[in-house]
């Protein structure tokens, strides 16, 4: 799964000199939080968010009424916006855990996602919610059952997750989402997650408590 | 078409709401389209389907900007990735839409100038907006022009338009489009002046490329079949207002405005029999833009009227199936119970009877059309001669009284063959006799009785009337040339046939800028019938018709071949159009004819290679018909040194099977079959029936229309 | 909103009288402002022609007053050098150009002037001429352009001064000069026009119907020609009185006595240092005169074109 199959491509984006009121508007009307700010050819130049939308006391205090409505009515997203060198963005190649690693540091909702200088979309926190949702195997019908095994392997022995995926294919079942885990509060394992659709919650209980070395720490019907 | 996406609430590419477009003209103003609102996704096609005259295109303009002086928004709102569009000022549109809008029109010379070279225009649109180098744009261009299947793409760059063929000049124009990666493409008829087979190709590449590009994509057309093949959802505008709208599938599966459904109903189809071929009009015609009935703009014409639709003007609203339709009473019509109201007249279905005696008759015709060298040598008259080979040795016979149907895509030497028969060229060589009479000859040594007898119905309704000359003035002309009728009785002889073409007596001192294109091509046909001709020849005569009208027309014309037991050629570029009443239809490909036969055994296999193509590339108005996907590779050779032996064997799909593929290279011999059925191809008729048909309908639907 | 259309074949509303069709066409100049302009100045020379039929101030001829007189209140144009009122010679010039032809054997004339008549006889020989070489083609059309362009390489006055020498001076032999001078850029239009129209499938039904050629380039072709040609007569009648003004002012134009503006011209040149403002009046009347019917030409031709696609 890459940036490029997740991203919102041709995004709505806005010119330097667009009054700070229109840009407010235009994110309001079209519910985004994220507006890549383009000169020609759609070349990235900044990053307008709700965030720097919202004007600070301070630097209205020292003006009079009739100053900060000029003062507003002049505001263009070019004061305002993140210029585009300080702005986190991402190549559309690049993969999607890439992208949130990125945006979980920084603590950005939005990467403008860039191709040689140009915006070719922009992906944003939802969009990735979306796609680990089904990575996950969300959407579909069936068990999900979380099995604890350890890090460690063992020398000469296949690994816990093949010896999981060895009981899961004689038994038949298919894979809808899988997805691993270090065990919370419990260095030195970790959780695997798989979502097995056509199968009921006593069978998959039945086969899979069997491997030696790991416990189902989780197990319920998801419909 | 049918894609699921998975849904998301992003705000869509392109949002119209409520626009209503005006022009200002002598004496006041008016509104070309008003009321129309629809919204197009990230990566879907949406289609606006109309008639001529119903405003699809001004409402292209109108987000384009491209109104002219005189023509504006009037009301409503037009978003363009979530900006207003509507009161901005020309710089600010410009700043607003700059590269992310494409244009693709119907004529691909609009967009590509004439006198620089392809890759210097390409390589424009990439230099001037992205301010990229050179060679790193001309990299991008070739890279374009292979992405749309252009053949020798680093070739194509060193070459000026007018030196690449039609299709390829709009794939040249669709990449150009595409290279900036816009978020709307908007394209006006962009395979309406295209051979069928290369639309189809072209069609192809426009899936392939919304796909990849995830563009967001207005295809605007009068064509059905197009539709269905190309776009997710439609919308359906009539006499400037949307009717319909809603997705491809639910539009064609069950069309619930009655407009809908009557255009269905006359856009012909390659049904497997007669019967389900017939064409429906509808009757009336499209009121002009100034003088729009109150009410419902279609209740004139409307089937279903009632009181209500002539005094209130229906909304638009959203049916259960989630299509939005401007009808008071939607979910009261049926289309399956629908039957013909009693003026709209079909004609009857006749089976061919016995023999009849043979009226035309051909026998190895050739045209070739000497062609002017360009060397110095062929100047002073001494370099070879060389030479269009415009038809190849054309055979057949005609039946007093049937129809012949001749297909072919441009090119292929069709309206040469028919101006060889009626006499505006002279045949090279071959034998040619109609009634006895040898026409070999052009109109110049021909008899008078024998020009009589042949008249020709032409393709252009513009420009098939004299516009000096009132219509009765025309339809008299040839009465009296020939003195078919006494002086005195000319008057009524003109209006039987003004009867007979359905027009009153009062169009009898009207000139022909007062008629409407079908009203026009009506008086042709009058007047080619005025002299109670034997065979008349008819020229592409409805291809520049809409479809309502076309399908008024072609049951006109033959009700009055019936009347007047007329034999009739019929010229098409359509498979589906002659299907209905041609008894024979001819398949022709470069000058030769590939296949001849009564009509029903061309439409079910055994066919030829070419017709094979020709069936899979025809759009079909009903996105739940099964039809193989034969796409032909190349371009048309030229007529002046065409293939050797048979001349489709440069792209035939089904050469390699031959044992022998290079015996195509020599002369095809005739596959006959019992019942006049001939085919000219190397393979034997075993094979060719062995073909799966090309069309294969999934049942529940098919008969919806059928009477 | 009005009332839904019936189906088809809908009546047209009653007819409009002949009257009302004229004035429709006719209100089409008023569209136009530079054809209104151009209208109204070749209406006040017409207008003044009539007049001068029946009243001139004074008898153009009659040389009663005092000689090279500026503009004064009795005589408002001022006099000749011989004397005679200018404003009635102007008058009076008027006639032979736009309203009468003078035959020279005996002395009657007979309607319409020498300008206007050169200008039908150059349409109808150009119109044959175009018309043949335009449909017919081939080597009708290299052999009548070749003929009529080497008449076009000739300066339009050396023609005019051949044909009057050849034959003669008089109002007939202007007219015919005029045509001869004229034909070959009528054909020359004609020709482009044909070239057009012949393509169009009317031409082609009417030869499937086996008329012949003169038929199809007359009755077919020809009245389709009309506006483009109409607009060309119009400017050219400008240019006819053009010529013939530089012809009297060579003094080879019409004979005298009655005055002619070139050669009003011509006399007032002689005189000038008596008489400034003599030479005025005519050159006013013959410009203004061309160049209204240029206006006139022109706006009309623009709001022909204007609607068209």
């Amino acid at each position: 799964m890459l940036v490029k199959d997740c991203m919102t491509r041709h995004p709505i984006m806005i010119a330097p000199e667009t009054p700070a009121t229109e840009a407010q508007k235009i994110m309001g009307e079209n519910k985004v939080r994220h507006l890549p700010v383009v000169g020609d050819g759609k070349r990235l130049m900044g990053l307008i968010t709700r965030q720097r939308l919202d004007l600070k006391p301070d630097t209205l205090a020292s003006l009079d009424v009739w100053e900060i409505s000029r003062y507003l009515a002049d505001l263009s997203v070019k004061q305002l916006m993140v210029k585009a060198e300080n702005v986190h963005t991402i190549e559309p190649d690049r993969t999607i855990e890439r992208a949130a690693r990125m945006m979980a540091d920084h603590k950005i909702g939005g990467l403008p996602v860039i191709d040689d200088d140009v915006v070719v979309g922009v992906l944003s926190e939802v969009d990735l919610l979306r796609s680990f949702q089904e990575m996950l195997g969300l959407p579909a019908e069936g068990v999900r059952v979380t099995i604890r095994m350890s890090d460690v392997r063992q020398p000469n022995q296949p690994s816990e997750f093949s010896k999981l995926m060895a009981v899961v294919a004689e038994q038949g079942w298919g894979v809808m989402g899988v997805g691993t885990f270090p065990s919370p509060r419990k260095p030195g394992y970790y959780d695997a997650v798989l979502k097995i659709p056509n199968a009921t919650l006593a069978e998959v209980k039945d086969a899979l408590s069997k491997i030696p070395g790991q416990e189902i720490v989780d197990a319920r019907e998801v419909a | 078409m049918a894609e699921t996406r998975s849904p998301d609430n992003k705000s869509p590419v392109l949002k119209l709401d409520n626009v209503a477009v005006a022009y200002k003209v002598r004496g006041g103003e008016i509104e070309a389209v008003q009321n129309v609102s629809f919204e197009i996704a990230r990566g879907e096609a949406h289609a606006i389907v109309g008639e001529s005259g119903c405003g699809k295109s001004t409402v292209a303009w109108a987000i384009l900007n491209f109104l002219g002086a005189n023509g504006y928004v009037k009301r409503g709102s037009i978003k363009f990735l979530g900006q207003e569009l509507v009161g901005k000022s020309g710089e600010e549109l410009r700043r607003l839409r700059g590269d992310q809008i494409g244009m693709v029109y119907q004529d691909p010379m609009q967009a590509l100038n004439p006198s620089m070279r392809i890759g210097e225009q390409m390589k424009e649109v990439l230099t001037v907006h992205r301010g990229m180098s050179d060679d790193e744009a001309a990299d991008r261009c070739i890279q374009m022009l292979e992405r749309v299947y252009m053949p020798d793409a680093a070739n194509v760059m060193k070459r000026f338009p007018h030196q690449i063929s039609g299709g390829q000049q709009q794939r040249v124009v669709i990449g150009m489009a595409l290279l900036n990666n816009p978020a709307l493409l908007v394209m006006d008829e962009p395979t309406t002046a295209l051979d069928v087979t290369v639309e189809a190709a072209v069609l192809d590449l426009i899936a392939e490329l919304r796909r990849d590009f995830d563009t967001a994509i207005m295809y605007i057309t009068h064509n059905l079949g197009v539709v269905a093949r190309v776009s997710t959802r439609v919308g359906v505008m009539y006499a400037g207002e949307m009717v319909e709208r809603g997705a491809v599938e639910d539009i064609f599966d069950s069309p619930q405005h009655p407009y809908t459904q009557g255009l269905i109903r006359c856009v012909p189809k390659l049904g497997a029999d007669k019967a389900s071929s017939l064409l429906y009009p509808i009757r009336g015609r499209v009121p002009p833009p100034n003088n729009r009935p109150s009410g419902c703009v279609f209740s004139p014409r409307c089937d279903y009227v009632e009181d209500r639709c002539r005094d209130e003007r229906p909304q638009l609203r959203e049916m259960p199936n989630r299509t939005w339709v401007r009808c008071h009473f939607a979910e009261d019509i049926d289309p399956a119970k629908w039957t013909p109201a009693e003026d709209i007249t079909v004609p009857e279905i006749a089976d061919g009877d016995g023999k009849k005696d043979i009226i035309l008759q051909l026998d190895g015709l050739r045209k070739y059309y000497e062609v002017q060298g360009s060397s110095l040598k062929d100047v002073f008259g001494m370099g070879e001669p060389r030479y269009v080979k415009a038809v190849e040795g054309a055979s057949f016979n005609v039946p007093r009284g049937s129809t012949l149907g001749i297909v072919g895509e441009s090119g292929c030497g069709k309206s040469t063959l028919i101006k060889t028969i009626i006499g505006l060229e002279s045949s090279t060589e071959g034998k040619a006799e109609f009634m006895g009479f040898d026409i070999t000859t052009n109109l110049d040594d021909r008899n008078e009785k024998l020009i009589q007898e042949l008249q020709m119905v032409f393709q252009n309704p513009d420009s098939t009337m004299n516009p000096s000359y009132t219509v009765f003035q025309q339809i008299a002309r040839p009465m009296r040339r020939f003195s078919t009728v006494p002086r005195e009785q000319v008057r009524s002889e003109v209006l039987k046939l003004l009867e007979a073409v359905r027009l009153g007596e009062n169009y009898l001192e009207r000139l022909p800028r007062q008629l409407s294109g079908g009203e026009k091509q009506r008086v042709g046909i009058a007047r080619a019938f005025a002299s109670r001709p034997d065979l008349v020849l008819a020229d592409e005569p409805v291809s520049a018709l809409d479809v309502s009208v076309q399908a008024a027309v072609l049951n006109l014309l033959l009700d009055v071949q019936r009347e007047y037991g007329t034999t009739m050629l019929f010229i098409a570029h359509d498979l589906s159009v002659v299907r209905f009443f041609s008894d024979y239809v001819a398949v022709m490909y470069l000058g030769q004819i590939m296949e001849i036969g009564p009509a029903e055994a061309i439409y079910a296999p055994p066919y030829h290679p070419y017709t094979e193509a020709l069936l899979s590339a025809v759009p079909i108005p009903d996105p739940n018909v099964k039809q193989k996907h034969i796409r032909l590779e190349g371009a048309v050779p030229s007529a002046i040194s065409p293939p050797e032996g048979c001349r489709f064997n440069t792209r035939c799909p089904r050469r390699e099977l031959l044992p022998d593929p290079d015996i195509c290279l020599t002369t095809p011999p005739w596959r006959e079959t019992d019942d006049g059925h001939r085919i000219f191809c190397h393979h034997t008729l075993e094979t060719l029936s062995s073909f799966e048909p090309v069309i294969e309908t999934q049942s529940k639907k098919e008969s919806q229309y059928a009477s | 909103m009005a009332v839904a259309q019936p189906t088809v074949g809908a009546a047209p509303r009653k007819r409009p009288s002949r009257w009302q069709t004229m004035w429709k066409s006719i209100s089409i100049v008023f569209e136009s402002r530079v054809a209104t302009i151009g209208m109204a100045m070749v209406l006040f020379w017409v207008l003044l022609a009539f007049i001068s039929l029946f009243w001139t101030p004074y008898p153009p001829n009659a040389t009663d007053f005092v000689q090279n007189l500026p503009p004064n209140a009795t005589n408002w144009l001022g006099t000749d050098h011989l004397g005679r009122d200018l404003l009635s010679r102007l008058m009076q010039g008027t006639q032979v150009i736009l309203l009468k032809t003078r035959l020279p054997f005996a002395n009657i004339s007979f309607p319409i002037g020498v300008a206007i008549w050169g200008v039908i006889g150059s349409v109808i020989v150009g119109a044959i001429l175009g018309l043949n070489a335009g449909y017919r083609g081939g080597w009708w059309d290299q052999i009548t352009m070749q003929i009529l362009d080497a008449l076009i390489a000739f300066p339009v006055i050396v023609l005019y001064l051949v044909v009057i020498a050849a034959l003669g001076q008089g109002d007939l032999v202007v007219i015919l000069a005029i045509t001869i001078t004229g034909a070959p850029g009528v054909a020359r239009l004609v020709r482009s026009l044909a070239l057009d129209i012949k393509t169009r499938d009317y031409i082609r039904a009417a030869e499937t119907r086996g008329e012949n050629v003169w038929y199809i380039m007359f009755v077919e072709i020809l009245p389709n020609a009309r506006g483009p040609l109409l607009v060309d007569s119009m400017l050219r009648v400008g240019y006819a009185i053009f010529a013939i003004g530089t012809l009297g002012f060579l003094g080879i134009g019409l004979p005298p006595p009655d005055p002619d503006w070139g050669n009003m011209v011509n006399e007032a040149r002689k005189s000038i240092f008596a008489n400034q403002t003599a030479v005025i009046w005519p050159s006013v009347a013959i410009a203004s005169l061309v160049i209204g019917l240029n206006l006139f030409a022109d706006g009309l031709r623009e709001e022909l074109t204007r609607y068209q696609k």
